[in-house]
């Protein structure tokens, strides 16, 4: 018997995160910002978890995409359908630039070679920056890449490894 | 939110318990379970079911999978249990949150102080379904999980997978240190007729050489899906006088509420670590006790880490201490001057029980009937549960003062 690999689960855009999904299609990472206060929320709430306004109307704008590691686990049984052939991969929780505790979770591309070596590059603090992962026709997930870390002058990655 | 005085303190008892057999897939539905176990906790209280006029629970089937949960199958409401229970519950309730043990108590112990019921039945119904527990076949990810599931988060292994390593790593903590904890917990959890882990203790060496789930969370680190039951008997202290164990007295409760909204089930060091100090400031307001009066600190481990978010939380130890306090005997209960920490056996050493097994520990110590692992001198015990920015604790004392 065989069956098709089974797909990830794919996002179901609705009216909180339609402008966020079109524009991961695209490969941008554009984040609802709070009309009221200004703030990103991610996931937009209903009420505004910064100023908790009960219209925060938000608009959704492009983000750098930059941020840093404050976490990693190397994830290596998936609950979830389609992740199968990729275990075990890395994910990362990343506090974004724009704002303080702006955190976002996503695969590392790099994978867990990032953490090889007596000096690995995944570290606490590491640079990273948003990629996108085309998983069906019209549908980016966002995910992360590590960036060039400053001081040291490590190459960066040539890029995602799918 | 100014924290005060439980005004409810030490008015409200424990006054018996049952717990069933802790099983991977128990032989009888977890309802007839249930019913088994309330009516056996009733007659251990030396009541009748008719004597009991209040049933509280907190129902939630914790699984991320996709099983359908079914009244009687895989989840016991206290409508479901009250149905059959007996005809005279006029107080019927659930407790709809996370921290589900210090949750149903508190909802227990108000409703007895308040007069809405004289005696209250509580009790935790938990299931294992068949098949993987977490396994989701999920295609599409609406609403909440549109945010996590499409880049591979999802379910609470990843969840604590995240808090856990950011600990290690702020701390530059070894994982190896955990043996300590997970050891422990299997050692006391081998001595429970009940445990699924009963006569099945582990060493460091197994603990060490189990493969990793979700780095740095081993097998180990994760309690183990069971069918088990348990439920005990509230009344209050004017009428627990009057019963035949010694009453354990509710004295304060408190739980937390994250902060910040996150992500579903992100779950940062510090959002734990800043509530859970504030819950535990709460705790000791609102029971009159702190630390250094608790002669049974019973800690949640449903995964291990909490342990550790625990001790510090409730200021056993500095913050990124518990890895080093852990270690060299001073949280093995065999030793009289150990911190009792898991003495119960915790959710690592029964199954998959919640917070029942840090409850049962505190009645069962202060209530004189641990047995063969009865401490002298215990009055003051604390049952956590869950994380300390989402869950909660009670405080028990045999000695009302």
């Amino acid at each position: 018997m065989s069956t098709p690999a089974a797909a990830r689960p794919l996002p179901m855009p609705d009216e909180t995160s339609g402008p966020y999904w079109s524009a991961a299609a695209d490969h941008i990472l554009a984040l609802a910002r709070c009309a009221r206060c200004g703030s990103f929320a991610l996931p937009p709430d209903q009420v505004c978890p910064h100023c908790r306004s009960t219209d925060p109307d938000y608009a959704f704008e492009p983000v750098s995409g930059r941020g840093t590691v404050r976490s990693w686990t190397v994830v290596r049984q998936s609950g979830l359908p389609g992740f199968a052939a990729d275990l075990p991969f890395v994910l990362v929780d990343v506090e974004l630039a724009e704002q303080t505790e702006l955190r976002m979770i996503g695969r590392l591309l790099d994978g867990p070679g990032a953490l090889a070596g007596s000096d690995p590059a995944l570290r606490l603090g590491a640079r990273v920056r948003v990629a996108f992962e085309d998983v069906h026709p019209g549908v980016g997930v966002p995910a992360f890449t590590l960036a060039v870390t400053e001081p040291s002058g490590v190459t960066e990655p040539s890029g995602g490894v799918r | 939110m100014s924290g005060r005085r439980f005004a409810a303190r030490n008015k409200v008892a424990v006054v018996g318990y049952a717990h069933s057999a802790v099983q991977r897939h128990a032989a009888r539905p977890l309802g007839a379970v249930t019913l088994e176990t309330a009516r056996a906790a009733i007659a251990d209280a030396g009541l009748t079911p008719a004597d009991v006029d209040g049933i509280v629970t907190s129902a939630l089937f914790p699984t991320a999978g996709s099983h359908a949960v079914q009244d009687g199958v895989s989840s016991v409401p206290a409508t479901w249990l009250a149905e059959r229970l007996s005809s005279g519950a006029r107080h019927v309730a659930g407790f709809h949150g996370i921290g589900q043990i210090p949750g149903m108590v508190g909802m227990a112990v108000n409703a007895v102080a308040s007069g809405a019921a004289q005696t209250v039945l509580v009790y935790r119904a938990l299931h294992n379904p068949p098949g993987k527990y977490h396994a989701n076949s999920m295609e599409r990810a609406a609403g909440p999980a549109q945010w996590t599931a499409p880049q591979g988060f999802f379910g609470p292994l990843a969840m604590i997978g995240l808090p856990y390593n950011e600990y290690l790593q702020r701390y530059n903590a070894d994982r190896a240190a955990m043996a300590s904890v997970v050891v422990e917990a299997r050692k006391n959890g081998s001595r429970i007729p009940w445990s699924y882990w009963h006569k099945r203790p582990l060493t460091a060496a197994e603990y060490l050489a189990a493969p990793m789930i979700s780095d740095p969370v081993c097998r180990y680190d994760c309690d183990i899906p069971v069918d088990g039951v348990a439920a005990f008997v509230l009344t209050s202290a004017e009428h627990a006088a009057d019963l035949p164990h010694r009453p354990v007295y509710v004295s304060g409760y408190a739980s937390g509420l994250p902060a910040r909204r996150r992500l579903p089930l992100h779950w940062p060091l510090d959002d734990i670590m800043d509530v859970g100090t504030e819950t535990a400031r709460r705790l000791w307001e609102a029971s009159g006790v702190g630390p250094a009066e608790v002669d049974l600190p019973q800690l949640y481990d449903g995964f291990s880490p909490f342990v550790y978010f625990w001790l510090e939380a409730l200021g056993f130890c500095p913050r990124g201490e518990a890895h080093r306090f852990v270690q060299d005997g001073r949280i093995d209960s065999d030793r009289p001057d150990g911190l009792p920490v898991l003495s119960g056996g915790g959710a690592l050493g029964n199954g998959r029980m919640h917070g029942i097994p840090q409850m049962l520990e505190c009645y069962l110590q202060l209530a004189g009937r641990a047995g063969d692992r009865q401490r002298a001198g215990a009055t003051v015990g604390v049952a956590c549960h869950s994380s300390p920015h989402y869950g909660g604790a009670v405080v028990y004392t045999a000695e009302p003062s």
